[in-house]
């Protein structure tokens, strides 16, 4: 517990701690865990034991937020996992430009023009889309580990 | 073609006839012109009375399959006929198929016979209430002499097979079709089954013991065999009946028997037994006539024939030791399996005590000492090859402890457990020492196959659980010798753990404890299952010479156990012996333990009781009294909470383990108020909830735990005395929650460090606490949870707003605010309520703005879907939000009415469905759950407030009633109804409205719906109950919701039963149908109000016109698809 707040008070002040560490009992389904240095989502957590009389490990099944890669861990219960510092942001979209890069407002009035659009083609195709029917279309922008992408999509056009 | 006629037939024509079926039948079997052939065959079986034809062939034709159509043919004449011929006529038809097969019973084409057979079984069934007794005599009368032999073999075999048809004929299961109701059906089924079942039986019988003696000859085969299989499969066909007449109303001569039988199937069985149930009439023909012993010399006979192995005649299980010596040298255990099953079958029907006496007239000692051996026997073998594969053993041991469950579950209802002659009990001790002993080789040898599996607790005894309270019976049985050899392996264990500590490996005594507390837990206690579980009456009544408590044995084990427990506390010794899995089964014990002895209810019961016997009472009071208050009862509560906190603390990570500490120990702890009353005054309960409060390593525990530990702790507040302390006990509880989530919502920083890892873990773990506490608030504890409550309210719309896209968190949330609103909102008073539902209301605004319209992106599948069951579960808190709120209005114990504050929960509610609807999809409602979540909500709400219903705007309204008419035609029949019962509402508001001279639903701002709403669900109601598959249970809800419909629609409705008279062809059936459909409006003094009476006339009319619709199947449905329904609804769906 010191530790976290260690990490607590050193966020204050400087950039993003990229993760913190949390004990793995402590990790439930749909939450967050670092498995092979990639950020996942839990989407499945068993326990059980080491030998018949010994003690508890979790197997965590995750999926990669950035790639959607399924990814697998085993991890005693009473250790520590790498839990990573996920961050949502939305931002208004105001264009899309032909490079395949966004152009976002942000709530300070700048805007960001460093997000690239999904490669995917079905994902591109439904901003591309909402944007091309004219939508005010709100992005939502998922962080986690010096990487960023498009997550959400909201339209808060008038009705 | 021509048909096949009778009329002025002569010999040329049926000669040409003949020639034209088996022309057809031969070109059928070579696959020429198969269509011309079949129309052929089927206009002879069409043309009227083609008898004479149909005769000439079966009694001419050289071609088998022509006298099979034949055959056929005269079956499809004679039942489309059957009320236009003469008595003479159906009588000659009969015996002319009997005569039939008679005469030809030698024929080699066994079908043929096999069809006119069954064509004579057919129409005797047909003619079967016409006929006379006298008539059905004559032909029994040459059945019996063709079953008796009179006639030879081939006869005799004929005869039997008639009977297998007939009685296959009027088994319902097995009728063919006849065009008549049901009632006919059954009348002839009882009569069958009163009148000559019977008689049947027994004729099969003595045909197949007229065989016997032949079959047995050990001479080739013989077509005696025929005979006797037929007979077997008719007897075994007539007592797999389905036996309905009524047992108690038999005559009284037959008490004899049904004195000795129990009539309890509340037994589970594990192996499968078929019990043949004829009733207590059958008594003489199936037992004293001597037939079973019979039929197992027969069985013995035959094995000795046919397979030439070692008989073992009568008796396939004794000696035990022999026979599974025998099999596990390499013999056939089939016989052995069928006599442990012979065993659980006359267990199903005795009392133990008739069980037992069962072989004292040919054996020294009696069945229960027989059973013992035997299954002592089976486990030794289980014992000694231990694998995994199902071998016999297991089969025998699953079958034999059936027997003994059967035997010793109690049968009275009064939860006496079965008492056993000396002897049995005798037995049953062997017994079960037999089975600890191999239970305990198979727990230290399952030590070494570590196949690593997450062999858990609680499966492994939900897995076990059956067997283990089998094993329980058993022990109970012979309880005074069982507790003491509990003790001593206890003992044993204890002793070899405490010498070679460090020394030896102790991991098979850990697993063997394991086990022993398993096995001793089922035979202490038994399982609550919602309720106070008592002491077992096998425990309260024996032991009646122990006065001193502590010399009692279930105290000494208990206290054996509990002391072993305590040794955990030591550090060292926890290291080295109480892995985690051990200490699931001490933690598991103690709560099942303490459920039934631990400061017991009846403790102070017990005295007032005293019409017991005296003695009894002595020893019982000593036992109940040993762990009570006044006694030791608080020492070793303290111990079992010191425990407790241990295991949360002291077993970092171990889920399992501090689950089963949570829900289940601590949870049986406060749910009693006697010992609530201890808990708040021990000083370990304070260390609790402190450790609670302030400790780190209580933050680590997984979230249902941290639940359920609030829960517990606020719940121990009932043993406060008054309602002032247990709502201060519970501030002190939850102060820390409310100030860590009151500050975090007031940093100015909070969106930037809201997000991080251990930030959202604090807050979870808070709002699963606060959660816990919410729900377990009762009337004393109400006032400080409700502050709680509205202290945090304005940050958890703060972390609503920053979670937004943290599902997990938001779920938490919302739950929290559920259960808190389900637990407070009856006890508000009118300006809390105010005050709670601005509350709930913001709370819903803010969650359907963040969502609505909201499209989440990823590659992933499986997180899209996680994504969706995700916003399914918040959704289906929101509803269930709702319902609280509504609840309002039912259930309110504040001192003033709401409405004095001017609050219309109605107008809540529909406000709240408002938000919510237009996120609730139909793709979402295929979620059953939230699906009946919604339209019970629903019904609800346009029951009691229909009116504002013309409140909501079109788009919400139309999107209402889209969902409605989705729930219409939704498979699950509870969601049906509940639509039902919206619409009988809607309807029903609507009419009275208009009768009152008002405008009603339909023109209120709703005139933009391409038809009104009401002829839509007219429409939409008659076309289910016309033309679609319901269940008849819906058809009363459904009559309340048309008749109402109809008279909103009057004119629609007239105009939808004049469209289905017109479609109508057949002028008879065009006036029956228009008769119905008036009678179905008019008939029993229908009037146009709607009250209950005339309700009730609505749904016998309707029940009556749908029976008289439902005779007239199949073309009614086809003539009004064109209708076409299905248009309006896609319409509607269309504009939803």
């Amino acid at each position: 517990m010191s530790d976290e707040e260690h990490h607590f008070e050193s966020k204050a002040d400087a950039g993003a701690s990229k993760t913190y560490p949390q004990q793995a009992g402590t990790i439930r389904k749909n939450g967050y865990i670092v498995i092979k240095n990639r950020p996942c989502k839990v989407v499945e957590v068993s326990t059980s034991k080491t030998g018949k009389h010994g003690h508890a490990k979790c197997h965590f099944v995750g999926i990669d937020i950035f790639t959607a890669k399924k990814l697998e861990d085993i991890v005693p219960s009473s250790h520590n996992c790498d839990v990573p510092h996920v961050n949502r942001t939305d931002y208004q979209l105001i264009d899309i430009s032909e490079d395949g890069f966004v152009s976002l407002l942000t709530d300070s009035g700048d805007t960001k023009d460093d997000l690239r659009l999904p490669t995917d083609e079905s994902l591109l195709k439904q901003i591309k889309d909402g944007f091309a029917e004219g939508k005010d279309l709100v992005v939502s922008v998922m962080s986690a580990m010096g990487e960023e992408q498009i997550c959400a999509l909201k339209d808060i056009g008038p009705k | 073609m021509q048909g096949f006629s009778d009329g002025g037939a002569d010999l040329g024509q049926l000669q040409t006839t003949m020639r034209n079926i088996e022309v057809a039948c031969t070109s059928i079997q070579m696959h020429i012109n198969p269509a011309a052939a079949e129309a052929t065959i089927l206009s002879l079986s069409q043309s009227p009375q083609p008898y004479m034809a149909c005769r000439f062939i079966l009694e001419n034709s050289q071609v088998p399959n022509a006298r099979f159509q034949a055959a056929a043919a005269i079956r499809d004449a004679a039942i489309r006929e059957w009320s236009s011929l003469s008595t003479e006529e159906r009588r000659s038809l009969i015996s002319f198929c009997l005569c039939f097969v008679m005469q030809h019973a030698s024929s080699p084409e066994g079908y043929v016979l096999a069809k006119v057979s069954s064509v004579a079984a057919q129409l005797m069934k047909r003619g079967w209430l016409d006929f006379t007794e006298a008539e059905k005599e004559t032909f029994f009368y040459q059945v019996n002499q063709a079953i008796l032999g009179a006639h030879g073999i081939d006869v005799q075999f004929i005869g039997v097979n008639f009977l297998e048809s007939l009685v296959s004929e009027f088994s319902p299961s097995t009728s063919s079709a006849m065009g008549l109701p049901r009632e006919f059906h059954e009348q002839c089924r009882t009569s069958l089954e009163l009148n000559y079942l019977k008689m049947f039986y027994c004729w099969a019988r003595d045909a197949a013991l007229s065989v016997t003696n032949k079959i047995i000859e050990p001479n080739a085969v013989i077509p005696e065999v025929k005979v006797c299989t037929a007979a077997l499969r008719l007897m075994l066909q007539i007592l797999n009946w389905e036996f309905r007449n009524d047992t108690t109303s038999m005559k009284a001569g037959i008490d004899v028997f049904s004195a000795g039988v129990r009539h309890d199937n509340g037994s589970s069985k594990r192996s499968e037994c078929v019990l043949v149930q004829p009733g207590p009439a059958w008594f003489d023909v199936l037992i004293s006539s001597g037939h079973v012993s019979w039929l197992l010399g027969l069985y013995a006979a035959l094995r000795q024939k046919f397979s030439r192995e070692e008989p073992y005649f009568l008796l396939w299980i004794d000696p035990p030791d022999v026979v599974s010596k025998a099999i596990e040298e390499g013999k056939s255990e089939s016989e052995m399996l069928d006599g442990c099953r012979a065993l659980l079958s006359i267990a199903t029907a005795t009392t133990p005590f008739v069980f037992d006496q069962l072989l004292k007239a040919i054996r020294p000692c009696g069945t229960l000492s027989l059973l013992s051996t035997l299954m002592c026997e089976v486990v030794k073998v289980l014992m000694t090859n231990n694998t995994d594969e199902e071998t016999w053993s297991w089969e025998a041991r699953d079958i034999l402890l059936d027997t003994w469950t059967i035997l010793l579950v109690p049968t009275d209802g009064s939860g006496g457990d079965a008492l056993l002659p000396p002897e049995g009990k005798h037995a049953a001790a062997n017994l079960f020492s037999m089975i600890v002993e191999s239970e305990l080789k198979v727990a230290s040898a399952s030590v070494t196959n570590d196949d690593g599996d997450s062999d858990y607790l609680q499966a492994s005894i939900s897995a076990m659980d059956e067997r283990l309270s089998s094993y329980a019976l058993i022990a109970r049985a012979a309880i005074d010798v069982t507790i003491p050899l509990l003790t001593r392996l206890f003992s044993e264990r204890f002793a070899r753990l405490h010498q070679g500590r460090g020394i030896i490996d102790p991991t098979e005594t850990l697993e063997e404890l394991y086990s022993l507390l398993l096995i001793t837990g089922h035979v202490l206690a038994d399982e609550g299952e919602g309720e106070t579980p008592l002491v077992p009456t096998a425990i309260k009544t024996h032991f009646a010479d122990i006065a001193e408590a502590e010399k009692h044995p279930v105290v000494v084990l208990s206290g054996s156990i509990i002391r072993f427990a305590e040794q955990s506390m030591d550090p060292e010794v926890r290291a080295t012996v109480f892995s985690p899995r051990l200490m699931e089964a001490v933690i598991w014990f103690l709560a099942r333990w303490s459920h039934t002895y631990l400061m017991p209810l009846e403790e102070t019961n017990c005295l007032s009781n005293d019409y017991q016997q005296h003695h009894s009472v002595n020893s019982k009071k000593a036992l109940l009294s040993f762990f009570g208050e006044h006694n030791q009862g608080q020492v070793v509560l303290d111990i079992i909470v010191r425990i407790s906190v241990m295991t949360l603390v002291s077993y970092p990570g171990e889920k399992d383990l501090q689950g089963l500490t949570c829900h289940h120990l601590l949870h049986t702890l406060v749910r009693r108020k006697t010992i609530c009353y201890q808990l708040v005054s021990l000083e370990s309960w304070r260390n609790l909830a402190n450790a609670f409060t302030n400790e780190k390593s209580l933050f680590l525990l997984s979230s249902a735990n941290q639940r359920s530990l609030a829960q517990t702790l606020v719940l121990s507040a009932s043993g406060l005395r008054n309602s002032e302390t247990a709502n201060q006990y519970v501030k002190g509880l939850m102060a820390h929650m409310t100030t860590y989530l009151v500050e975090l919502s007031n940093r100015s920083d909070l969106k930037s460090v809201a997000h991080q890892p251990d930030i959202i873990m604090s807050v979870s773990c808070l709002l699963e606490r606060l959660r816990g506490a919410a729900s377990a608030a009762g009337p004393r504890r109400q006032r400080a949870m409700y502050e709680i409550g509205i202290s945090v309210m304005n940050p958890v719309l703060h972390l609503l707003e920053v979670y937004k896209d943290e599902s997990a968190v938001v779920y938490l949330l919302l739950k929290f605010i559920v259960d808190w609103v389900d637990g407070q909102i009856s006890y508000l008073e009118s300006r809390e309520t105010a005050a709670v539902i601005d509350f709930c209301m913001r709370l819903l605004q803010l969650y359907s703005s963040h969502n609505i319209g909201k499209i989440s992106i990823s590659l992933s599948s499986t997180l899209l879907s996680e994504a969706k069951t995700e916003k399914y579960k918040d959704l289906r808190a929101l509803l269930q939000l709702l319902s609280s709120l509504c609840s309002k209005d039912l259930v309110d114990f504040s001192s003033d009415s709401v409405e004095a504050a001017g609050i219309n929960i109605s107008q809540v509610v529909f406000f709240g469905l408002h938000i919510v609807t237009p996120l609730i999809s139909l793709e979402l409602l295929k979620y059953p759950k939230l699906c009946h979540d919604y339209f019970s909500l629903l019904s609800h709400i346009l029951e009691v407030y229909p009116e504002t219903l013309a409140q909501l705007n079109s788009e919400a309204f139309v999107h209402i009633i889209g969902t409605l008419d989705f729930g219409l035609h939704h498979q699950d029949l509870e969601v049906v109804d509940m639509c039902l019962g919206a619409l009988k509402a809607l309807a029903a508001y609507n009419y009275r409205e208009i009768c009152a001279g008002k405008t009603g639903l339909v023109s209120a701002g709703l005139g933009n719906l391409p038809e009104g709403i009401f002829s839509r669900f007219l429409r939409s109601l008659l076309q289910l109950l016309l033309f679609e598959d319901y269940s008849p249970d819906l058809v009363s809800a459904a009559a309340d919701a048309l008749l109402p419909l109809i008279l909103c629609e009057q004119g629609l409705y007239q105009k939808l039963g004049n469209e289905l008279i017109e479609r109508q062809t057949n002028p008879a059936l065009k006036s029956r149908l228009a008769n119905a459909l008036h009678s179905l409006t008019s008939s029993n003094h229908l009037s146009s109000r709607l009250d209950r009476v005339n309700y009730q006339r609505f749904r016998k009319n309707l029940n009556s016109f749908l029976n008289w619709q439902n005779k007239r199947n199949g073309w009614f449905r086809f003539l009004w698809s064109f209708l076409n329904f299905s248009m309006h609804l896609e319409a509607l769906l269309l504009v939803v």
